[in-house]
């Protein structure tokens, strides 16, 4: 039997145990209470997961619902180079996979950091290859990429998104803040393998996407413009073409091409140059398609009649110690015919008898030098003096297209305007803002901007503009079936060396509307510096007879004039 | 009544950590289930695209001209004809466009 513990030792025992608790007792303390905060925030950080969630962006599709831009999640890959043991074998491996060269990825693999991206938003193939790859030290995310299926067809209108999936262009940019998904911050629960568990407020994972947008451009429309355009320039060996087609009742944009064309998937390789809108950016002078405009004037204020007749000056007029000239020398000739043979020398006339402030008020009341107000980025204003700075030939020279700066798109809309019967319409591209779900958030109608001739003065010129293509410079702008009014335009460009006007460099332009009697579309082509023969009329009017032809086609508009079924029979 | 007492105790106690372990379970399966969504809807996405790129228009067309030779109609071959039914008052009607190609209304000859 053991002999009982001395009542000395017993109190060093107890003393030790009380040691040992109070040590237990402090830590507790000292972990429970007085660092609970830091160590409560040390395990969150270790047992949670911080991802930032940002909502798909909206997609944009056409007005029957085809698509044009979508957001496909695909895969990002990163380095984390403290903890690669052979940076050189690693991005010997990669770099057939993810087409960047070896020496790019062996340095940033060599860097001294924690995190480093090796190729970002990758094709979903890609990404399929690299799931089968496990290698130490690279990891695989998944990021929204914004795709666009047609390739470069209507690509200056998209405009494109950013790499962090921002719009830079186009309606992408314009529509930004509908089309952005919500930007979220999540907190995950991991377990020991680091594997998601539990996610906190299951509910509110995901955040809502971006909205929807609907078009009024119609895609095959789009395709019929974008591809006469492009063979017209390439033919022409011009520098670039311009082409947009509208609803003249409405305002709205059914195409918009401008060649030479991009492809928004691809356009970090690109120049500013290629992606820029020149439809709604370039302004050019109009040369003799203002003559329609200065027409409509003149008839509206009652100056002038169809029938009145205006001496040509034999085809030469000095004028403020200039001397104007005209293609075709013409004697007396009705203001009809002025127009139909595009007389410089009528024209200014005309011009000369509205007067400065009067010829000044009806180019400001069609729209020119003041933005269309389209939702598209970029849009300039023209350029339009005001009578004040005007010299002695401003009134002759504007009446010809000279002296004024007018972009494709304030030109369409103005002759839209007589078009339709006298209303200047707002152009717009987007028709409708959808939710996820597909539900209509807004819409967005026709809107008139103001009535600028009477119904009887828009049918007046419309008769005069149907001579130019039946008798006039225009006939190769008519479409068989149809009645079309249009004009023609040749501008000489100014010449950046010596400050005059060029011998060598035009702007060929056609710009008019189809059927004439009931218009559903109104087109204007322009093509930059063709070389060789650049009169409108030759370079300009057989694209909006190609297009027309096949769009009012496609329209299923009936003809309202005789076809012959002669051709009809022996045709393919 | 003290081991009755104990029994029950322990039950609620296995009662208790199954629970805790069975949502561990069922929060993984949940997971599991959510990143097979995720990924259909990618694939969803994937195959959205490509169905985009393969009807494009000009896709479409160089395939209707090189594979299978058609060619775009020449002037009047098709042709609108509106129709205006005779047992309806003609203001009651909406002009229907209709279109006849020449192919059907000349017996099938090309």
């Amino acid at each position: 039997m053991a002999a009982p513990l001395s009542r000395g030792r017993r109190y060093v025992v107890l003393l030790l145990l009380l040691c040992g608790f109070g040590v237990v007792l402090f830590r507790l303390v000292t972990l429970q209470i007085l660092q609970a905060a830091e160590l409560t925030v040390k395990a969150d950080r270790q047992h949670q997961k911080t991802v930032s969630l940002e909502g798909a962006r909206g997609s944009i599709v056409d007005r029957h619902g085809k698509m044009l831009a979508m957001n496909l999640e695909v895969p990002s890959v990163f380095g984390v180079p403290n903890v690669l043991d052979s940076p050189a074998r690693t991005a010997r491996f990669l770099s057939p996979v993810l087409h960047v060269r070896t020496d790019e990825l062996e340095r940033k693999l060599r860097q001294d950091r924690g995190f480093v991206w090796l190729a970002r938003k990758l094709d979903p193939e890609q990404g399929r290859r690299l799931e089968q790859l496990s290698m130490e030290g690279i990891g695989v995310v998944m990021e929204g990429r914004r795709f666009y299926p047609k390739g470069p067809l209507l690509s200056h209108v998209l405009g494109f998104a950013g790499m962090d999936g921002e719009g830079l262009e186009g309606v992408e940019r314009r529509y930004e803040s509908h089309l952005h998904g919500e930007k979220r911050v999540a907190i995950l629960q991991r377990d020991a393998l680091g594997r998601t568990v539990f996610p906190k407020g299951l509910a509110e994972q995901s955040p809502a996407p971006g909205h929807g947008l609907v078009l009024t451009i119609d895609e095959v429309i789009q395709y019929i413009t974008e591809k006469e355009l492009e063979e017209a320039v390439v033919q022409t060996h011009a520098k670039s073409g311009t082409m947009i087609v509208l609803d003249p009742q409405t305002g709205a944009l059914l195409a918009l091409a401008v060649s030479p064309r991009f492809d928004p998937n691809a356009v970090s390789a690109l120049a500013p140059d290629r992606w820029r809108n020149r439809a709604l950016t370039d302004a050019y002078e109009p040369g003799s398609t203002m003559k329609a405009i200065i027409a409509a004037a003149a008839l509206e204020e009652g100056m002038m009649k169809p029938h009145t007749m205006v001496f040509g000056e034999n085809g030469r007029w000095s004028i403020a110690n200039t001397v104007i000239h005209d293609h075709e020398k013409l004697g007396w000739v009705s203001f009809a015919q002025v127009i139909q043979k595009s007389s410089n020398i009528g024209a200014a006339k005309t011009g000369m008898g509205l007067g400065d402030q009067r010829l000044y008020r009806y180019l400001q009341t069609f729209g020119f030098g003041q933005r269309t107000d389209i939702d598209l980025p970029g849009e300039a204003a023209g350029l339009l003096k005001s009578p004040r700075e005007w010299g002695r030939r401003s009134v002759a020279s504007i009446s010809m297209g000279q002296e004024i700066g007018v972009t494709p798109m304030q030109m369409v809309t103005a002759i839209a305007a007589i078009a339709n019967g006298g209303v200047l319409m707002k152009p717009y591209v987007v028709s409708e803002i959808r939710d996820a779900q597909g539900r209509v958030l807004k819409q967005m109608l026709p809107q008139v901007k103001r009535r600028i001739l009477s119904p009887k003065t828009a049918q007046e010129v419309t008769a005069i503009l149907e001579g130019v293509v039946t008798d006039g410079t225009g006939g190769r702008a008519a479409i068989t079936g149809f009645r079309v009014a249009g004009k023609t335009g040749t501008a000489q460009k100014i010449d950046p060396q010596t400050g005059t006007y060029s011998t060598t460099q035009f702007v060929g332009s056609f710009v008019g509307y189809a059927p004439a009697d009931a218009p559903r579309l109104a087109m204007i082509v322009v093509i930059d510096e063709p070389q060789g023969e650049a009169w409108g009329g030759t370079v300009a009017a057989p694209i909006f007879h190609r297009v027309g032809t096949q769009v009012l086609n496609y329209l299923g508009v009936s003809s309202t004039e005789p076809v012959k079924l002669a051709m009809a029979m022996g045709g393919h | 009544m003290k081991i009755l007492a104990v029994f029950a105790g322990l039950c609620l106690v296995f009662l208790f950590v199954w629970e805790r372990v069975d949502m561990v379970r069922v929060g993984y399966h949940v997971e599991r289930l959510k990143r097979d969504k995720v990924s259909l809807e990618r694939e969803r996405d994937q195959l959205r695209v490509k169905f985009s790129s393969l009807s494009a228009p000009d896709r479409i067309a160089k395939v209707a001209s090189e594979k299978l030779g058609m060619v775009l109609p020449q002037p009047g071959q098709v042709i609108m004809v509106r129709s205006h039914p005779e047992s309806i008052p003609p203001s009651r009607v909406v002009p229907e466009e209709v279109r006849v190609a020449k192919s059907d209304w000349s017996g099938g000859r090309r």
